[in-house]
């Protein structure tokens, strides 16, 4: 069950359940109208699994106009609705509510154009992320954001999270690589914002939508630009005695000018379970290695492998060591990959927290969660999107001791506190869902909320569109909820995970 | 003569608009006052934003830039000189195209025109470069959004909301610019004497290979005449592709590039490093338009259709050039022929792709659309957009639309 305050249930609506599962299924299929208790279990939560609630139905459209006459039915008749795309969410954003039809994008599975001509792919928004590089791969194309679940998650689910990738430092997150989208509105509007031109005049409604967590519209179709894959892609795998040394690594080699395709911190904690876990082979006598990873023309990578090197050295590093071929290269992010695996290892519960910071203040929010970690006597193992700024601390606890789930939570809470108040950010790719709502005051004021919350009308007047997430419902800096794993036996978990 | 205020902070911005919402002002909001871009309006007060000018904070190992909204791009473009750092969209200094000479105005009058140079479709538009924004709306708010850092999903993306509003939706203090390190070594293939449709096709082929292209533009015959560059040949068409990044690599990409188009070898030059810079700089400022007195269109396409388009033109008197790969074409219309406008606008609706009029005398930007959006629905929905920031539509009503 959920815990958090959501909005108020309308129980006239619950009353008429039957009759709105009969409405519904003049709009699609029969069998695309689920409704019975047991069968809507596969949908009452996404990855934020410590939350749970089942909708009072599930519908799945096959293609616009069923979604364009649903939302016009819910609107006319008050009916929440909760859009939902493959359900890898870490942030509750496609938890149901008990009074809403859950409106689940999984039969838009079609890939429908590739036009390498023009550089881009029009899709339909259930496709995987993966599936659209798999598309035009043959022709040496791929789609550059590459979040971690790119095998499981939608493209629609990642233009609602504008969800990124350990190679947005150079490429960008999903906002600078879509062009296009077609929306239906709660009232049913169907439009097109964007296509296969590079840009859109007027306003930039395409950017406004892109992260806006399924509060604005309903995603029926993208159309995404796809990249001709470099020639020659190496990496390097760098000890360091401090994460201090570390970071300033980072730093000089952004000073040096160079903007590498993905850099990675790990802390010793992370270091030693990934490799006990993965067996990727990093050097246990340090205290952070940071992976860089370098593509472009043969040529120019090796010019950069040299100068990374140089850095590196500058900053006493232990162990420096550069990929000879491919499987070296992937073995230096095996370990990476299997962090969330890894840490579920060695705790029977943990969750993942998302805050960006500047670069140049790692060292000093490492230090302020370890402090935080004896604090509320629970381990926490980090990992750093070092080239963005983006940390994800792991929090590892024990539910079965009644108190950890909330210290826990009282822990991130404070690491993403400190993340604002070191000039950062609450989230930097997994999205506010309702698992941050209530933190939300940190970073903005009144003002700043009302404002946003006066263009989700202007979307969706009566607020039936995903209504409880990202804005606080409360009013007031509460604790909030995090992605919870039991035994390790959260949801996706042979995903490798960032 | 309306009214220009030119207020010193934030704070003064604030309660000047929410005076003008208690009396239902209408303002115009500027930069500098020098570029007359959008719908021609009148309104009871001007607002200037220059005052408000200066360097908040800026953190080359952070890449970002924040500064005060009336900052100008000149100052922002010298100190990230000084630390071998540019801002990698390319901002074009649109002095030249209304005044003869440089005067690229204020960080705030670039956001709100979301303009955008030569690199375009590799590196993103000015929007994909604003990491915060923060500013005040039409009831006299101070409203924020975004930060200093590049991954944030941390509530609505404003930011590009605010890019290309020019100036309807807020009245901009502060924005956060990400800045990028300079390439150190650039140059350019250059292809004379061959048609568009040739040039476009060869946008195509280059872009399907591993070389990383960052501009590619086209000049037909006597649009070049301005350049005044040792190594270029200025009496046919010239089509240029830039390579950019580490010395070696640009040359080795180059050669490699060469041999692409083999045969087209006695066509071919290399344009080196310093007269590549000038090359591009002057296309991204509009050079081949300087102080054009006629009416001067930014159309955007889908590159495949860009041949059929400007073939449709063939008996006009048409000047333009094609840049970002065959996807933008800027266009000069004689400043009487609203007739030859209105039938781009038309083609344009049909090839998919929108018209924006960046220069026109005030006549034309009394009575024609300065946008090309035909949609109903997009139109009702901006509208709604508009009024969630400024309720009584008192910031530069009907700049961007006639209603909005
Ligand atoms: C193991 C693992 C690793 C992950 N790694 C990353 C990572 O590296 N980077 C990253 O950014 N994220 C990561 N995520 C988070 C998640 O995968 C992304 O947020 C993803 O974009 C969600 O897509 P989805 O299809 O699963 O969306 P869902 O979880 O179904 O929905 C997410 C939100 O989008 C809305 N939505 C979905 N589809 C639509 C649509 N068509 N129209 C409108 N709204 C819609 C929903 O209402 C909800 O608010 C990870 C998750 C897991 C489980």
């Amino acid at each position: 069950m959920c815990a958090l305050a959501m909005p108020v249930v309308d129980e006239v609506i619950l009353n008429l359940k039957d009759k709105i599962v009969r409405d519904l299924k003049k709009f699609t299929n029969l069998n695309n109208v689920i409704f019975d208790f047991d069968e809507v279990t596969p949908y009452e939560t996404d990855a934020l699994s410590a939350y749970k609630q089942k909708p009072m139905v599930v519908v799945l459209p096959e293609n616009t106009e069923e979604v364009s006459n649903i939302l016009k039915y819910c609107n006319q008749n008050n009916i929440k609705v909760v859009p939902r795309g493959a359900g890898t969410g870490l942030s509750g954003g496609a938890l149901p509510l008990k009074d809403c039809v859950l409106l689940g994008l999984s039969k838009f599975n079609k890939i429908l154009e590739i036009d390498f001509d023009n550089r881009c792919v029009v899709t339909q928004p259930g496709v995987t992320n993966l599936s659209i590089t798999k598309a035009v791969e043959n022709n040496e194309f791929y789609y550059a954001p590459d979040p971690s679940s790119q095998i499981a998650c939608s493209i629609g689910g990642n233009i609602a999270e504008n969800s990124g990738g350990v190679h947005s430092l150079k490429y960008g997150t999903t906002t600078n690589n879509v062009l296009g989208v077609e929306i239906v509105l709660m009232d049913g509007t169907i439009m097109r914002l964007g296509g296969k031109k590079i840009e859109s005049e007027g306003y930039d409604l395409l950017g406004l939508i892109t992260g806006s967590e399924g509060l604005l519209g309903v995603v029926t179709e993208v159309t995404v630009k796809i990249l001709k894959k470099p020639q020659s892609i190496k990496a390097l795998l760098l000890g360091f005695q401090s994460v201090e040394a570390a970071g300033q690594t980072v730093s000089d080699i952004i000073s040096a000018g160079i903007i590498p395709a993905g850099m990675e911190v790990m802390d010793k904690p992370l270091i030693k379970a990934t490799n006990d876990y993965s067996k990727a082979g990093y050097p246990l006598n340090v205290e952070a290695i940071l992976i860089v990873e370098l593509d472009g023309t043969e040529s120019e990578v090796n010019v950069l492998i040299e100068k990374v090197d140089d850095v590196a050295k500058k900053n006493d590093a232990t162990y420096i060591r550069i990929s000879k071929n491919d499987a070296e290269r992937m073995r230096f992010w095996l370990g990476r990959k299997a962090a969330f695996p890894a840490i579920g290892e060695m705790s029977p519960d943990y969750i993942c927290m998302d805050g960006t910071i500047p670069r140049k203040k790692l060292p000093e929010v490492l230090k302020e969660i370890t402090k935080l970690s004896k604090k509320y006597g629970l381990r926490v193992a980090n990992c750093f999107h070092a080239g963005d700024g983006n940390l994800h601390p792991l929090i590892m606890f024990d539910s079965n001791i009644k108190s950890e789930l909330k210290k826990a939570e009282q822990f991130g809470a404070d690491i993403l506190k400190y993340c604002v108040k070191s000039g950062g950010v609450l989230t930097g790719e997994h999205g506010v869902g309702i698992e941050k709502r209530e933190l939300m005051c940190e970073m903005f004021n009144d003002d700043d909320i009302q404002q946003q919350l006066n263009i989700k009308i202007a979307f969706d007047k009566n607020s039936l569109l995903n209504p409880g997430k990202v804005y606080p419902i409360l009013h007031r800096c509460a604790e909030s909820g995090k992605m919870h794993v039991h035994k390790g036996e959260n949801k996706f978990k042979d995903i490798p995970r960032f | 003569m309306s009214e220009i205020y030119s207020p010193v902070s934030e704070n003064e911005l604030s309660d000047f608009v929410k005076q003008c919402f208690a009396d239902q002002t209408s303002i115009e909001i500027t930069g500098h006052s020098t570029k007359p871009i959008g719908r021609f309006i009148e309104t009871s007060k001007i607002l200037q934003l220059k005052k408000l000018d200066g360097i908040i904070e800026y953190f080359p190992e952070e890449l970002y830039i924040k500064v005060k909204a009336g900052t100008s791009l000149k100052l922002v473009e010298s100190e990230l000189d000084k630390k071998n750092q540019e801002l990698v969209f390319e901002p074009a200094d649109l002095g030249h195209l209304y005044s003869g000479k440089s005067n690229p105005g204020s960080v705030g009058g670039a956001v709100a025109c979301n303009l955008s140079g030569s690199r375009r479709f590799k590196v993103g538009a000015l929007r994909d470069h604003i990491l915060g924004i923060q500013g005040v709306n039409g009831k006299g708010e101070v409203i924020k959004s975004g930060g200093t850092v590049v991954k944030n999903v941390t509530g609505y993306d404003l930011s590009k909301l605010i890019a290309g509003s020019y100036g309807t939706l807020l009245a901009l203090t502060e924005i956060v610019l990400k800045v990028h390190p300079k390439n150190e070594e650039c140059q350019t293939l250059l292809i004379n004497n061959i048609n568009l449709e040739k040039a476009l096709s060869f946008f195509l082929k280059s872009m399907q290979t591993s070389f990383e292209i960052s501009g590619a533009c086209f000049y037909p015959q006597n649009m070049s005449k301005f350049f005044k560059l040792n190594d270029l040949d200025t009496s046919t068409s010239i089509t240029a592709l830039r390579i950019e990044g580490p010395k070696i690599s640009v040359t080795e990409r180059i050669n490699s590039l060469k041999n692409v188009f083999d045969e087209y070898k006695k066509n071919i030059s290399i344009l080196e490093n310093y007269q590549s810079r000038i090359f591009w700089r002057d296309t991204s400022d509009l050079q081949f338009f300087n102080n054009s007195e006629n009416i001067i269109v930014k159309i955007v396409l889908p590159p495949t259709y860009v041949n059929k388009f400007i073939n449709k033109f063939e008996n006009e008197d048409l000047k333009y050039v094609v840049d970002w790969a065959g996807n933008l074409i800027w266009c000069e219309v004689p400043k009487g022929d609203s007739v030859l406008l209105r039938q781009l606008r038309k083609q344009i609706i049909i090839f998919n792709g929108h018209m924006t009029i960046i220069k026109a005398p005030n006549h034309v930007r009394i009575r024609e659309e300065f946008l090309t959006t035909v949609d109903e629905n997009i139109k009702m929905l901006s509208l709604k957009v508009k009024e969630s920031f400024d309720p009584k539509k008192i910031l530069s009503p009907g700049k961007m639309y006639l209603e909005i």
